[in-house]
């Protein structure tokens, strides 16, 4: 048997034919009936103990302690961590390098798509934004001029003291037609906002506007231009000279700040719809 | 026994002294210490045969190591050197393989 085993060995290497051939010597040299009369399990026993310091076992000590240490180092350095690819060699570290670039390759493209996701949701929302900042800025503007929201700038203030009730709807309403022309963008009359819809009529010796009931003195407040408000009323013939004419008097004031604040409710039309769209 | 005890004080040195192992010698180490282990059991197996001899056993252990190292060295400048010392193992573990299996049959006889 032990024959079988070694003939492989002589192939591959030279150094088991030299301890067959050494041992055989040693054992020509060695006791014969020694040889026959001890196991293996016995050499085994009798080389464990007791323990001889001779001069084989101090070097087979020694080679054993440089074995044991190697592998403990090796085991080591195997199993510490980041020492994966510690005992890698240089093809499969060349491999690794390649998957991981490839990878980074693909975690860069996929990068990139999702960047490139990000910002066109943030445009999309930005122009999002930006439509309703611009709802919001129209609305404003509309609301001024549909009397839904409180305006404030420059502009006059017109007072028409009317103490002999002679003041009629239509002077007022030729007041407002004047100041419109000269470019009032809002108007209102003793707490009434005066919008596109805006009706006058006479009531007994005051005045209704929208129905609601107004009584002397009648007081504008315009927000526009006052270097051309004011003109506007007082053109000879104009509103101004047509109320003196009525025993009214009629006071205006410039100021740089005229509040709007009477406010009346957005209404939905009934039966007009936007053409467009 | 002392040369047990040798093995013994040599993996706890390792274990405790747990050097850096020099870059020089990183890959032919693996490989150096299955060659030594083939050697060890080779020895062993001479043992119980009776046919020990320290000097034969002490060539055997470093020219193994050596023709090892060699062989990882070699294959690594030809570019196989992954399938050499694949190549290497395989053969050592079958030559580790045989040599227990007689060890085996003296210990057990079986």
């Amino acid at each position: 048997m032990s024959n079988q085993d070694e003939t492989p060995e002589n192939r591959l290497r030279k150094e088991l034919p030299e301890e067959v051939s050494a041992g055989a010597a040693e054992a020509a040299a060695a006791p014969a009936e020694q040889r026959t009369e001890l196991s293996g399990r016995q050499r085994l026993v009798k080389g464990l103990w007791p323990p001889r310091v001779t001069r084989a076992q101090l070097i087979v000590a020694l080679l054993l302690f440089g074995l044991g240490f190697g592998l403990a180092v090796q085991v080591a350095s195997n199993s510490d961590g980041d020492s994966a690819l510690r005992g890698a060699r240089q093809e499969d570290l060349v491999r690794i390098l390649d998957e991981l670039d490839d990878r980074t390759q693909r975690l860069e493209d996929e990068k990139q798509g999702l960047e490139k996701q990000r910002d066109e949701l943030e445009n999309s929302s930005n122009q999002a934004e930006e439509a309703r900042r611009q709802t919001v800025e129209k609305e404003r503007q509309l609301g001024i001029l549909a009397g839904t929201v409180a305006a404030q700038g420059p502009g006059i203030t017109i007072t028409i003291d009317d103490t002999k009730g002679t003041v009629e709807a239509d002077m007022l309403l030729d007041a407002i037609q004047e100041l419109r022309a000269a470019g009032a963008e809002a108007i209102q009359v003793n707490g009434v906002r005066v919008v596109a819809g805006t009706y006058l009529t006479d009531s007994g010796n005051s005045v209704s506007v929208d129905g609601n009931k107004i009584d002397a003195p009648y007081r504008f407040k315009v927000i526009g231009k006052p270097q051309d408000l004011e003109p506007a009323l007082n053109i000879p013939g104009g509103v101004v000279q047509t109320l003196e004419k009525e025993q009214a008097t009629v006071t205006i004031e410039r100021s740089d700040k005229i509040v709007v604040d009477a406010l009346r409710a957005a209404k939905r039309p009934d039966y007009a719809r936007s053409s467009s769209q | 026994m002392i040369a047990v005890l040798g093995l013994v004080v040599g993996v706890v040195a390792g274990l405790l002294v747990r050097p850096e192992v020099p870059a020089v010698v990183e890959p032919y180490l693996p490989i150096a210490v299955v060659a030594a282990l083939d050697a060890v059991f080779g020895g062993l197996r001479a043992m119980l045969d009776g046919i020990f001899d320290d000097k034969v056993f002490v060539v055997s252990f470093l020219s193994n190591v050596v023709v090892a190292a060699l062989i990882v060295f070699l294959g690594d400048k030809l570019g196989v050197g992954a399938q050499l010392s694949t190549g290497v193992v395989v053969v050592l573990g079958i030559r580790i393989f045989s040599n227990a299996a007689a060890i085996r049959r003296h210990v057990f006889r079986a």
